[in-house]
């Protein structure tokens, strides 16, 4: 195969990325540098000030504060309760491993509304977990569990822990296990050999599922908005109410506000995990 | 051998992988400072038994002791080994210089003497220039190199190897063999080295176990198994031999005359007259002599030349024959032609076994 028709079968994925993707993004990017507009999309003339204002208004800086607070609850949770979870997995012959990575995928199958509710329904004032905890007389009246950023942190690490668990699963199951004899045969008790080897070898797992726990976590919106009602909003709520104030330049900048906070958490992320530097065999 | 001396024991060791048994009833003593080499076919059980040593297995039954300490229930960080392993399992994310340090770290060395010691090594094995590479960034013969500084920077009690040198290409290896035995010399290491190429085995080895089916067959030094294996299966997997059963019809002076369906032949053994035997003879012990010499008359059936040696196969009423001359001119014998093949009492050994009752009595193994 020829460069030449290397590039003849990519234009067409190549044209279409650049017509539903850069295209839009970089359009939107123009409409996030206007001022809004009562009648029109965005008004004439050309400003900073969608920036400007949600960067000096605390309201705005409370939520993106918020937002990132969350995430890195989530993110915390997923990883101290993911790993274990993961090298179980790993560590189970290959049939086994797949039954338990499909177990582990079941809950992905359930609708994320059908889950908001759900945990609606457990956590409510006349939810299951208050009228429980009133029955043991272990309560008075009954507590504020919904719309709290601990109900957002909950609901959504239940939904994203899977794509934690399988990302370190797989690494781990893929990690050649005569690495671990070779720290053991070098003296290295089972904890210092998991802290030198097994998990600076498991970064890859980890990067990629750090990096899709936090990102999923940013962009999820129906759990968020069924969970922490309109006390506890994050970045993504404040997009949908600009756009149904009609504020979409208001709405272009959060939304890129939002992408610069993705890409700078990815590079981190790249930096310091390295997952790059593991890759390559034993040979 | 005195037990005193012995780096690794081991004593009825045992060990069965659900219904097959890889290693049945092995005792062997390790004298230090010796490379023992477990020599044997993929699936004999030797890697089962290097394994064992380093308490990655635990035996079902028997004990392991290294330098007189019983460490049969002892976890392998806490035993006094290192190991090269076949594919190195050098730590990817370290450089060649922390892959070195790191069996020092896990035994808390003291810091100033662990560079020393890491310097030292990676210059033994001629890899100073390469400390701050990764693995991934060195040639297979390198990594080779750093799996072995790495081992013996920890001066282990015993130094176990498995097939270390089965991933490098044959020059290289070659070269590898030499500097392994001169490097275990040199430190006075104890070895213990798992392979399946008996070359290999008989060039590094002080002794030799070669194993079949969880059995060790026969332990002796290098020379003793090539020249005086116990049975076909020892004798054929040392490299070819020559076959031949027969009657013994005479016995003087430690010499057995056997007759065989193709004449008369000796061999260094003391039978009782009337046994029957089976004896073993290395091609290269084969002599061929003209029509009117001494000893088997043969027809040769094919001629290899392969370069310092000339294969020569031939086909005799005792069996097949092979045999290797360095000295054969070009024309000097070639297809069809009728020979008598001999070899000196000494070149021949009885084996251990009873030879079965067949008609045909010969065979060559290769």
């Amino acid at each position: 195969m020829t460069a030449k028709y290397g590039w003849f079968l990519l234009a067409p994925p190549l044209a279409t990325v650049c017509v539903l993707f850069v295209v839009p993004v970089v359009y939107l990017f123009w409409v996030s540098l206007h001022a809004p507009s009562t009648s029109e999309l965005y008004a004439a003339s050309l400003t900073l000030h969608n920036y400007v204002d949600l960067l000096r208004d605390s309201f705005y800086l409370t939520i993106i504060g918020r937002t990132l607070g969350v995430a890195a609850v989530i993110l915390g949770l997923c990883l101290v309760i993911g790993y274990p979870v993961a090298y179980f997995v790993a560590v189970l012959p290959p049939r086994r491993r797949m039954l338990a990575l499909l177990l582990l995928l079941f809950p992905l199958m359930v609708s994320n509304v059908v889950r908001a509710y759900g945990w609606v329904a457990l956590l409510e004032r006349q939810g299951v977990v208050n009228t429980t905890l009133r029955d043991l007389r272990w309560i008075d009246a009954p507590l504020d569990l919904l719309y709290t950023p601990s109900a957002v942190v909950v609901a959504l690490m239940t939904i994203l822990l899977p794509y934690m668990v399988i990302s370190i699963a797989n690494t781990l199951a893929a990690l050649d296990r005569r690495y671990e004899e070779a720290a053991q045969a070098l003296g290295a008790s089972p904890l210092r050999t998991f802290v030198h080897v097994t998990l600076p070898l498991s970064t890859p797992g980890i990067a990629s599922g750090t990096l899709l726990v936090f990102l999923l976590t940013l962009s999820a919106y129906v759990t968020i908005t069924l969970l922490g009602g309109p006390r506890s909003k994050l970045l993504v709520s404040m997009i949908y109410d600009s756009v149904t104030a009609f504020q979409w330049p208001r709405a272009a900048a959060l939304a890129f506000v939002l992408l610069a906070l993705a890409l700078v958490f990815t590079a981190l992320i790249v930096a310091l995990l390295r997952p790059g530097r593991v890759q390559g065999t034993a040979r | 051998m005195n037990g005193d001396m012995a780096d690794v024991r081991l004593v009825g060791v045992r060990k069965r992988f659900g219904g097959v048994v890889a290693v049945s009833d092995v005792s062997v003593d390790i004298a230090r400072g010796t490379i023992f080499s477990l020599l044997g076919p993929s699936g004999c059980g030797k890697t089962t038994t290097l394994r064992l040593i380093a308490g990655f297995e635990q035996p079902d039954a028997g004990d392991v002791y290294i330098r007189g300490v019983r460490v049969t229930s002892t976890p392998p960080y806490r035993r006094d080994f290192s190991m090269v392993f076949q594919s190195y399992a050098l730590f990817p994310h370290l450089t060649v210089a922390e892959n070195v340090v790191f069996g020092l770290r896990m035994r808390r060395i003291a810091r100033g003497e662990r560079a020393r010691s890491v310097d030292e090594a990676l210059e033994l094995v001629k890899l100073g220039a390469l400390a701050d590479r990764y693995p991934r960034q060195l040639s297979g013969g390198q990594q080779q190199r750093v799996a072995l500084a790495r081992a013996i920077v920890v001066k282990p009690a015993v130094l176990l190897l498995d097939e270390p040198l089965g991933a490098l290409d044959k020059m290289l290896r070659e070269e590898m063999q030499v500097e392994l035995r001169s490097l275990q010399q040199r430190l006075g290491i104890t070895a213990v080295f798992v392979t399946h190429d008996q070359e290999e085995a008989l060039t590094l080895s002080d002794r030799v176990a070669v194993m079949r089916d969880g059995v060790i067959e026969q332990i002796g030094a290098p020379r003793d198994i090539y020249d005086r294996p116990r049975n076909a299966f020892v004798a054929s997997f040392l490299g070819a031999s020559n076959f031949v059963e027969g009657n013994i019809v005479a016995r003087e002076a430690g010499v057995n005359v056997v007759e065989t369906p193709a004449g008369r032949v000796t061999v260094r053994a003391d039978r009782p007259i009337g046994e029957r035997v089976r004896i073993a003879v290395r091609p290269e012990r084969l002599r061929l002599d003209p029509i009117d010499g001494e000893g088997i008359p043969a027809r040769i059936r094919d001629v290899l030349y392969r370069g310092p040696v000339t294969h020569f196969y031939m086909d005799s009423a005792a069996g097949p024959l092979i045999a290797y001359r360095q000295d054969a001119r070009a024309g000097e014998w070639s297809i069809g032609d009728r020979v008598h093949c001999a070899w000196d009492a000494d070149g021949a050994v009885v084996l251990d076994e009873a030879p079965a009752k067949r008609a045909a009595s010969g065979e060559v193994t290769r």
